[in-house]
């Protein structure tokens, strides 16, 4: 089984490597793939899931490194200043790329990267603790009205915080924005009752026994049938947290074409599918072309969304 | 029964078994290693999770958190650096113990004491892992707020005698961790206009600045001067059964402590064991002894931090939520191998849980045995002529400092640090107290300010927790006794 998996893997990199021959001898050497969150953590399983695969394909070795910090804002700055040659690849989330260059006026924006691919997405669902009296989203929005509810996330302008102000425009509602340091943190403040509700993905059963009141897709998903989406409620609120595989921009064409292929044949790849489905992620894949304007338009959005929300000082 | 001869069907192969091992060994060397910390020894392995079976995987990243927390005391006893956070304390009595000749004698004794710490968290792990799991989630952002509190009283503990120069170091500390981005926030404070520091000052790299690199650079100042001082007995020497028993409430004071604390989410091991020499310092018959190579100052240290293994998996396993630094790479560990930790776990895959808890136990055995047996390796690690050792720390320093967060950055803040402990040595102020301060300054500022939001800013709101008020009590109440006690036996003398 391994040594067929080896053999087939090198069979693919040996027809990339003459396909990318007639350009360039890219890649030569060990490419380095940088995460800018914590080893173990949400970004980094997928991406070392993604750099397993990639490996095989491109056949040199990848070398995940995770430099944390910010929002993930310190290792995309070191990665966005590095050579754009196809060797300083990165794995990114949408908050990163998108979000913060608006909050911290990073020294990166936009147009500092050539968006590779899209390798995964997974649509926020509005959830609330097992025994929360909260049992729909009317139940939500009747308690918003109410007494008031609080809404647990991590810090302010994060994904959760969008998925919060996303709500509350939709909703018509204004609910209360807990910030915490996020993960761990936003479950204990469920679990403990000091919080009402927050955002959370597919997991949010198996991992805390939560409950879900909608899903903010314009579709069911597949891991959860039974979870109407908001646009069945008649609330029009999509929030979703992405991860994007990037290169700086200026990177050679060559180097980017045999990237955007390697990475359409790993997310296509079965080993990665198990993997993904394993951890609870989702796969969703967009190439070069859709991906490239989708990201642009996502970086406006979310600019628009956090300017309007005055986050933006 | 049923789960352990499942579990024993799943995880008794000479696969795990040397997966377990070379995983304790690899922790236990890393933990010594002054920089490379518990979470650095685990994320070294991570790329070996791809290509071994769960069970395997599993035994090995457990030896890696298990031992690396003890790892770190060998350094600290040894050449007065601890090699990881958790093993600050360790410093404070350890160190003196070895250069009263009695190197040997504290390796036994914080051998020992992890032992004791880590079997005993493991069995309220075994015993009660989900009822204390619901209890995790009742200790708010106020209930943690004030276990904090009552752990920055060490800093007075430790810098007796100059208690001025103690609370100024513990005040530079918790100034310290509010450098860079505010998570409640997202503005950017102290930076400085350098991008670099955006991401905050990391604990590791401050910390084996101020030990390690000011150990060499100080050593370096006396290697000319005078001859350095004689760690002599290396080896391993366990404490007589007598004084063992002796210890006793000791021992289970440590023990509690540092499962507990271990339970609370996000507080963690070096916390933990601040809270512990803090207690022990004040209850203990012993207590004018601490700071001069006292045997319970290593038992509060190293009791409690390998506690804190077992209790931080008790949030791990059983709520998804990981308990401290570590158990967030074991999470990574375990959702890789393509099972999610938490609330399912549990209740489908009961066999794991039982198989984690028996090869937790066989780590700590074996934990054992390599400090006993890997102390004559020691003496002859340390037996190196002086300048080639330290010359090794400075490289270990800095290879430490950087792998953290794997920016250049820390190894630079690394070195400024070492610069600083040594000017802070020569001044006479004691450098534990910065330590305590940036261990516990972001979870003590972050509480606070969590809970004073969650409270639309009203303070006696956010204290109103009845469960902040009782620890913020007690920590009036031990604050306030020996300065009444000193009151009245001044009287007397009067």
């Amino acid at each position: 089984m391994m040594k067929q998996r080896v053999t087939s893997a090198g069979l693919v990199a040996g027809l990339v490597l003459t396909a990318s021959a007639a350009f360039a001898e890219y890649p030569e050497r060990t490419i380095n793939m940088l995460v800018p969150f914590g080893a173990g953590g949400g970004t980094d399983v997928p991406a070392r899931f993604f750099a397993a695969e990639m490996e095989g394909i491109l056949g040199q070795n990848i070398v995940v490194s995770n430099v944390e910090g910010a929002g993930g804002t310190v290792g995309a700055t070191q990665l966005s200043q590095a050579d754009a040659n196809g060797y300083n690849l990165g794995f990114l989330p949408v908050g990163t790329t998108t979000t913060q260059p608006h909050l911290k006026r990073t020294s990166y924006n936009a147009d500092s990267w050539t968006p590779i691919c899209m390798v995964s997405q997974g649509p926020f669902y509005l959830v609330v603790a097992e025994d929360s009296p909260i049992k729909t989203v009317d139940d939500y929005v009747a308690m918003a009205n109410g007494d008031g509810l609080k809404f647990a996330g991590a810090g302010p302008g994060s994904m959760a915080h969008v998925a919060q102000l996303t709500l509350d425009n939709k909703l018509g509602v204004t609910t209360r924005y807990i910030p915490t340091k996020g993960g761990g943190d936003i479950a204990t403040e469920i679990n403990g009752g000091r919080a009402d509700a927050t955002a959370w993905f597919a997991d949010f059963g198996t991992k805390f026994g939560w409950r879900a009141l909608a899903i903010l897709s314009d579709q069911r998903s597949a891991q959860h049938p039974d979870v109407p989406t908001l646009a069945e409620l008649g609330h029009d609120a999509q929030v979703s947290v992405w991860f994007g595989f990037f290169t700086q921009a200026g990177t050679p064409d060559d180097v980017v074409n045999t990237l955007s292929e390697a990475c359409a044949k790993a997310v296509e790849a079965d080993s990665f599918k198990e993997n993904m489905a394993g951890a609870n992620r989702l796969v969703r894949y967009m190439g070069t072309e859709e991906f490239g304007p989708f990201f642009r338009t996502a970086f406006e959005l979310n600019g628009k969304l956090l300017e309007d929300a005055g986050l933006i000082k | 029964m049923d789960q352990v001869a499942q579990a024993m069907a799943h995880f008794a192969s000479v696969s795990v078994l040397i997966a377990l091992i070379i995983g304790s060994v690899w922790g236990t060397i890393a933990g010594a290693l002054p920089g490379i910390g518990t979470v650095a020894a685990l994320v070294v392995a991570l790329p070996f999770a791809f290509g071994m079976s769960t069970e395997a995987s599993i035994a090995l990243f457990l030896g890696i958190y298990v031992t690396s927390v003890y790892g770190g005391s060998i350094s600290a006893i040894l050449i007065n650096t601890p090699g990881t956070p958790q093993s600050a304390a360790t410093v404070l009595d350890g160190y003196p113990m070895a250069k009263a000749g009695k190197a040997d004698l504290a390796i036994g004794w914080a051998t020992f004491s992890s032992l004791v710490g880590g079997v005993f968290s493991l069995v309220v792990l075994i015993l009660a892992a989900p009822l204390l799991a619901r209890v995790s989630v009742a200790f708010g952002p106020a209930a943690i707020f004030a276990i904090i509190v009552f752990a920055l009283t060490c800093i007075a503990w430790v810098s007796a005698g100059s208690t001025t120069k103690g609370l100024l170091a513990g005040v530079i500390g918790l100034w310290l961790t509010t450098i860079g981005t505010d998570d409640l926030t997202g503005y950017t404070r102290f930076d400085f206009g350098q991008p670099a520091l955006m991401g905050g000052l990391s604990l590791i790299p401050v910390l084996i600045g101020i030990f390690a690199l000011a150990e060499v650079f100080h050593r370096a100042g006396r290697y000319f001067a005078a001859k350095p001082p004689d760690v002599s007995n290396v080896g391993f020497r366990m404490p007589a059964l007598g004084e063992i028993t002796l210890r006793m409430p000791q021992f289970f004071r440590a023990s509690v402590i540092g499962t507990f604390i271990g339970i609370l989410p996000g507080t963690g091991a070096t916390a933990a064991t601040f809270v512990s020499y803090s207690d022990l310092r004040r209850s203990s018959p012993r207590r004018e002894n601490f700071g001069k190579g006292e045997p319970d100052g290593l038992v509060a240290s190293e009791t409690a931090n390998n506690a804190v293994t077992g209790g931080a998996l008790i949030p791990t396993l059983a709520l998804g939520i990981p308990g401290d630094g570590g158990t967030v790479v074991l999470l990574g560990v375990l959702t890789i191998q393509g099972l999610t930790p938490g609330f399912d776990l549990a209740q489908n895959n009961p066999h794991i849980l039982t198989g984690v808890f028996l090869l937790i136990l066989v780590a700590n055995f074996i934990m054992f045995g390599l400090g006993a047996l890997g102390s004559r390796i020691f003496a002859k690690i340390l037996a190196m002529p002086e300048p080639l050792l330290m010359a090794f720390i400075m490289l270990f320093s800095f290879v430490g400092a950087f792998v953290v967060r794997g920016n250049p950055v820390d190894v630079i803040i690394c070195a400024v640090a070492g610069v600083a402990g040594v000017i802070l040595r020569f001044a006479k102020y004691p450098v534990a107290p910065i330590v305590i301060g940036m261990a516990l300054g972001t979870t003590f500022e972050g509480k606070l300010r969590q809970g004073m939001i969650s409270a639309q800013g009203d303070f006696f709101e956010f204290i109103s927790d009845p469960i902040a008020l009782g620890v913020l009590g007690l920590t009036a109440a031990f604050i306030a006794a020996p300065i009444i006690g000193s009151r009245r036996s001044g009287e007397r003398n009067d």
